[in-house]
């Protein structure tokens, strides 16, 4: 039998793209509005008596702002691997569930009502938006489960349902709302990455990752369960206990993200479709290289954000849809020959 | 070696509904082949889910080697029993091989991969099914009749004692299901394996197998000159060997048609004829149950 997946091609695919986002991590830190130099930074964070600007700019800004960056997009791209494979939809994203509208919900209430608090050094918009991603799911999930036992149908209905409900709320909020609510309303439901401390990206990085490895812990299982979850169950794996096991660490790795970025739309779907136009749909190998490309592809994307209408900036969200639309058209017109869902 | 399964007064309802099998109790012998037959909606599948564990009885047991199925952990009896399901809805692209191994994902390492013996059960199957030589192939490329040989051929990786068959023969010309009746033949009498087939080829399974059920829908049971659980109320199955259980009689009992009855060598084999066809039998008084 040739053409398996074999830890061995797994591990190196998973280094080169480790390398590759490495590069990119780099590349992107150096890349801004602002010039510097790679040489300048080497100084140091004093050259002489008086404070180093390049320095200070890599490393205050530039560096937690492109880690930011790599968190979210890995992340999200992980989360859309597992729910298209628990719904078994290759349209599927994080968002599909409703989680974005509870997020925008509660971030949108947050600037409205003008809260000034902090809650370990979050905004609380954060918290907000962190708690509103976190309640729909759980909301979702009990109105799915109503339907039947993992009812896919159910689950999507509810979360269509919960969507348009919140996205009504979050409308009438922001039509209520002042200019300068309006403005930042308006940015954090378009994703937009700001400058992080290092606090929140230790925090925010760390649940992201852990939730990203017990994820692919459920990888073998998740292969079954895509292809028919009623075979699955007859082949001896833990059917319900796994759906809802990847469930919830996708949604909060999701509520995550969201917390730290806002509504960044396109990541979720277009890297996890692309990475298995690109090499099949063994999600043992899926999960580790969408979350790589993932995090790349926003790197590259935020960059993008910072400097092209520099000094002013995009919010990310504009780039990922721009860019990666046709970019993921390219990739289906040319790969469509190589899966099967196309027929 | 090779345990029996059993049912003991196995009852069962969809939620609310009317009873669908009632009061079956039943023993399949070890390394035999059971041809489960009936009309349409007389039971068959369900039966065949509560063997594999995936329904569960609202009264009696079903047990296998004497351990009730319910008290098997999913990865334990997912070591006696596998199934073939008639139900095929591809999402994403997996190849054959890919798709037998899903097979072995109970058995699986800590890193998520298969064993070596994971892969030789998988390279077994996929040769004694004939199917290695497009193992590489995507499952959506194939053609029905070489997509039901891979099927089977990941019920065979799972390497269980009893495989369950849902119709495996639907959708296939006479040649592919000659094919596939070999091949259950071989895998029965060479691996010594029970083999449960629900199946539409009344003559097939006289000509494959050794035992037959015959079921008829609960409801048919049902007059209301007739009391219900009471011993004279006529049974919803017959079982048996299949020389005395596939007989026109019973045929046309079941399924409520007439039937004409020829014989090729020892086994008798079944046409049925319906009012209109060319050979109609003459004296045609509709069979009892036609309305039903």
């Amino acid at each position: 039998m040739h053409r398996l997946l074999s830890p061995k091609i797994l591990f190196t695919r998973t280094a080169v793209a480790a390398a590759m986002l490495a590069l990119v991590l780099v590349l992107c830190s150096l890349i801004g509005s602002q010039k510097i130099s790679l040489k300048g930074t080497l100084i140091g964070e004093h050259s002489s008596a008086v404070p180093n600007p390049d320095y200070e700019i890599l490393v205050h800004i530039r560096i937690p702002r492109v880690l930011l960056a790599a968190i979210v997009g890995a992340a999200l791209a992980a989360a859309g691997v597992t729910l298209q494979a628990l719904l078994r939809n290759p349209l599927a994203d994080p968002f599909i569930l409703g989680i974005s509208s509870g997020a925008g919900l509660g971030a949108t209430l947050a600037v409205v009502a003008g809260l000034g608090w902090t809650l370990w050094g979050r905004s609380p918009v954060a918290v907000f938006a962190f708690a509103g991603a976190v309640g729909t799911v759980w909301l979702v999930w009990t109105i799915g489960r109503v339907t039947g036992k993992f009812h896919v149908t159910g689950l999507l209905l509810a979360g269509v349902v919960v969507n348009a409900f919140f996205s009504a709320i979050i409308m009438f909020l922001i039509s209520i709302a002042r200019g300068q609510q309006l403005h930042a309303t308006m940015f954090w439901l378009m994703g937009n990455l700001g400058e992080e401390d290092f606090f929140a990206l230790w925090v925010g990085g760390g649940c992201v990752l852990v939730g990203i490895a017990a994820l692919y812990l459920l990888t073998p299982q998740l292969n079954a369960i895509s292809f028919n979850p009623t075979d699955a169950r007859s082949m001896g794996i833990n059917v319900e206990r796994v759906q809802f096991l990847a469930f919830v660490i996708s949604a909060f790795i999701t509520a995550v993200a969201v917390s730290l970025s806002g509504l960044i739309g396109f990541v979720g779907l277009v890297v996890p479709h692309a990475v298995r136009l690109l090499f099949g749909p063994d999600h043992r190998q899926l999960l580790p290289l969408s979350t790589l490309f993932g995090a790349m592809f926003l790197v590259v994307a935020d960059t993008v954000a910072r400097v092209i209408v520099a000094p002013a900036q995009l919010p990310v969200g504009v780039v990922t849809a721009m860019v990666g639309g046709p970019f993921f058209l390219v990739l289906l017109v040319r790969y469509n020959r190589k899966v099967s869902w196309l027929r | 070696m090779n345990p029996s399964v059993q049912m003991q007064n196995v009852c069962f309802a969809y939620d609310r509904g009317r009873p669908v099998l009632r009061d079956i109790s039943l023993t399949i012998p070890g390394g035999s082949f059971l041809a489960v037959i009936g009309p349409n909606g007389a039971g068959k599948s369900t039966l065949i889910n509560l063997i594999a564990g995936l329904l569960v009885p609202r009264s009696g047991t079903v047990s296998i080697g004497g351990t009730t199925v319910r008290s098997y952990r999913p990865a334990d009896l997912a070591r006696k029993i596998a199934l073939v399901r008639q139900e095929y809805v591809p999402v994403f692209g997996f190849s054959v091989a890919e798709m037998v191994l899903m097979a072995r994902t109970a058995y699986y390492g800590p890193l998520g991969f298969e064993g070596e013996a994971d892969r030789q059960h998988a390279i077994r199957a996929l040769e004694m099914t004939g199917t290695a030589e497009f193992a590489s192939r995507p499952l959506a490329s194939l053609s029905a009749g070489e997509r039901q040989r891979v099927f089977i051929a990941r019920a065979l990786a799972q390497d269980t004692p009893i495989l369950l068959m849902d119709e495996p023969t639907t959708f296939l010309d006479i040649r592919h299901q000659v094919r596939i009746y070999d091949l259950l033949k071989t895998i029965q009498v060479n691996e010594s394996r029970t083999i449960i087939a629900i199946t539409q080829d009344v003559n097939l399974a006289a000509q494959y197998c050794d035992q037959a059920l015959l079921l008829r829908p609960a409801s048919s049971m049902e007059t209301p000159t007739q009391q219900r659980q009471t011993a004279s109320s006529p049974c919803q199955y017959r079982i048996g060997p299949v020389r005395d259980i596939l007989t026109a009689e019973h045929i046309e009992e079941a399924f409520g048609v007439n039937v004409f009855s020829g014989r090729v060598g020892h086994r008798h084999f079944f046409l049925p004829l319906g009012r209109m066809a060319k050979d109609a039998i003459s004296d045609s008084t509709p069979p009892a149950n036609e309305q039903g």
